[in-house]
């Protein structure tokens, strides 16, 4: 009986482990996504200066004191199957008017990145502004496209720009919620190994066969914890 | 006497025009551009533009070096360059000299008006108009509402009061009624520097006029091809069409109408010098855009005034191939900070092998 319940929970440990390495390798592909398409973006718009003269895509283009256009809302995700009481961003990246005062990039010239809003997704998410956004976003719906910035006849690298930006925005709100899963996949996997230890250990003080079945189960555990480590210094 | 051009020229611009052949056997050559590219650093390229005729251009500067400052201290060089001419210049070389100015008045009073709708300080802006386009009355710019009031009330002393014909309307400036001003007064600007040119006539309009003509040209296929998807619709975009090109009139209207890509492509394969504009590239060559590809047509008519003398084409030959220059420069600059080494080489030279 003792034997197939931690069967049981090393079967489960390793799809838990599984399922940590997909997310892992997922992360590493959207980051990768990530870095390229802020290369690509920040390159577009040395071309446009290229094309349009240094001084019209520059600091000056833009106001002091603007309002975003997309803002990142966090909600508590109550899943029955994983009891956290930590607040974490979710994975339906809904895109809302919360409130959001980052994002302005200190990378190479000082310039901004482009902002859009996301009007289709507002459906998706319950927000609680959802009342003042509606009234408050028809407002400035007649102002910004911020590509408007530049003067209303701009080059496509511009354009090209614009869209690599928004991507970004995208990638960056997904790159966050799988960030906080892999987190939270690597905590479980961290619990489940310790639930393992006290049963492994009991078996082995009742039972005496138990070296050859503890020195798999901990070189397992050896591995994982290589893995918690590694993710640790990432 | 037919010739006569040729005997008077020296007597009054002769001086001017050795200045300006001398300043452009100093353009940076294949090996220059070449050293640029290989560097890793800004601080590279600093040392390298050291050994060109822009000698220590950036070494007083404090503070970092950026591809903003750069930039910036290539403009300064060239504006003194100008300003060495222009302030010797007798007419009718004066007037030809400040016509080229005036595009760069244009650019600042948009840049202004622009600046202004986003509230940005006067003082925050002045610095950072292009000085080739300096006037008295460019901090009173921002304060006008309308195309009407600018007018009547800052710009009707300046330069720029006679290319106002058709830009005065009484629409609030926006984004996209600075942007019909910029093109209305820009239109009206080489409209009236093609007659000029015209009227001095000899070697100075046989090199111009085909000059302007093709810069009217680009500024209509430019406007049309950044219009789509635009809010302008196209009778305000046939508004803005320079009428001194050779598009004029068939192939404006054709453009007027024009709703995509390949509607343009259609009207410029009609005139043998666009259509290799708007060639497909070679299979492997780089990617290029349009209005890469329209800077080196540039490039190659304001090569060609050099090859005559006594005339002023060779003044606005030299100012257009150093702005290139100046963009190429930059454009080595940001490839190296960014670290795409791979797009270096789209920088246009200017004269290959010796010049």
């Amino acid at each position: 009986m003792g034997v197939s319940e931690s069967e049981e929970s090393s079967l489960l440990l390793d799809e838990k482990l599984l399922r940590f390495m997909e997310q892992l390798e997922l992360l590493e592909e959207k980051r990768a996504t990530f870095n390229s398409l802020i290369e690509q973006g920040w390159f577009s718009m040395s071309k446009a200066r290229y094309t349009m003269g240094n001084k019209q895509v520059s600091a000056l283009q833009y106001a002091s004191e603007i309002e975003p256009l997309v803002c990142v809302q966090t909600r508590t995700l109550d899943n029955g199957e994983m009891e956290f009481t930590t607040e974490r961003c979710t994975q339906t990246c809904s895109k809302e008017s919360g409130k959001d005062q980052r994002a302005i990039e200190d990378i190479g010239p000082q310039e901004e990145g482009v902002r859009r809003r996301n009007r289709p997704k507002r459906e998706i998410a319950e927000s609680t502004s959802s009342d003042k956004a509606p009234a408050g976003k028809r407002d400035h719906n007649a102002q910004q496209d911020p590509l408007k910035w530049f003067g209303v006849l701009v080059p496509q690298s511009l354009k090209h720009a614009q869209s690599s930006f928004k991507q970004v925005i995208e990638l960056s709100a997904e790159i966050a919620a799988l960030q906080t899963a892999v987190l939270s996949a690597r905590q479980e996997l961290k619990h489940s190994l310790q639930n393992k230890h006290t049963p492994g250990e009991r078996l082995s003080n009742s039972a005496g066969q138990g070296s050859r079945h503890n020195t798999s189960a901990e070189s397992k555990q050896e591995e994982a914890e290589k893995q918690l480590s590694a993710t640790d210094s990432q | 006497m037919a010739a006569c051009e040729e005997l008077s020229f020296n007597v009054d611009h002769g001086y001017l025009e050795g200045l300006v052949r001398g300043m452009k056997a100093g353009i940076l050559s294949q090996t220059d551009y070449h050293n640029l590219a290989q560097c890793d650093t800004l601080e590279d390229m600093k040392l390298h533009l050291q050994s060109t005729d822009y000698g220590k251009l950036l070494s007083s500067s404090e503070g970092d070096l950026t591809v903003s400052l750069l930039d910036s201290k290539l403009r300064e060089n060239l504006v003194t360059e100008f300003s060495c001419l222009r302030s010797n210049a007798l007419p009718p070389l004066s007037t030809f000299l400040d016509y080229i100015s005036y595009s760069y008045m244009i650019d600042n009073v948009v840049m202004l008006i622009t600046g202004a709708l986003k509230n940005k300080d006067v003082s925050e802006l002045l610095p950072r108009c292009h000085p080739l386009g300096a006037f008295d009355q460019m901090a009173a710019v921002g304060i006008a509402r309308t195309p009407a009031e600018l007018y009547s009330a800052i710009l009707v002393d300046t330069p720029l009061g006679q290319f106002f014909q058709d830009a005065v309307s009484e629409c609030s400036l926006d984004e996209m009624e600075a942007e019909i001003l910029r093109n209305k007064l820009y239109k009206a600007y080489l409209q009236s520097f093609h007659s000029f040119c015209k009227s001095v006539g000899g070697a100075t309009k046989d090199v111009m006029c085909p000059v302007l003509e093709f810069e009217a040209d680009r500024r209509a296929f430019i406007i049309t091809v950044n219009s789509f998807g635009t809010d302008l619709s196209s009778t305000d975009r046939s508004a803005l069409y320079p009428s001194c090109g050779k598009l004029y009139p068939g192939g404006l209207k054709l453009l007027a109408q024009a709703e995509d890509h390949e509607q343009v492509k259609a009207v410029a394969d009609c005139y043998p010098d666009y259509k290799m504009v708007f060639d497909d590239p070679e299979p492997g060559s780089d990617f290029k855009t349009l209005e890469d590809r329209f800077f080196e047509q540039e490039v190659k008519l304001n090569i060609l005034a050099f090859l005559q003398q006594f005339h002023f084409g060779v003044f606005y030959s030299y100012i257009k191939l150093k702005e290139q220059e100046s963009r190429n420069v930059v454009w080595i600059a940001e490839c190296v900070t960014q670290r795409q080494k791979s797009k270096i080489h789209n920088y246009i030279p200017i004269f290959q092998g010796t010049s």
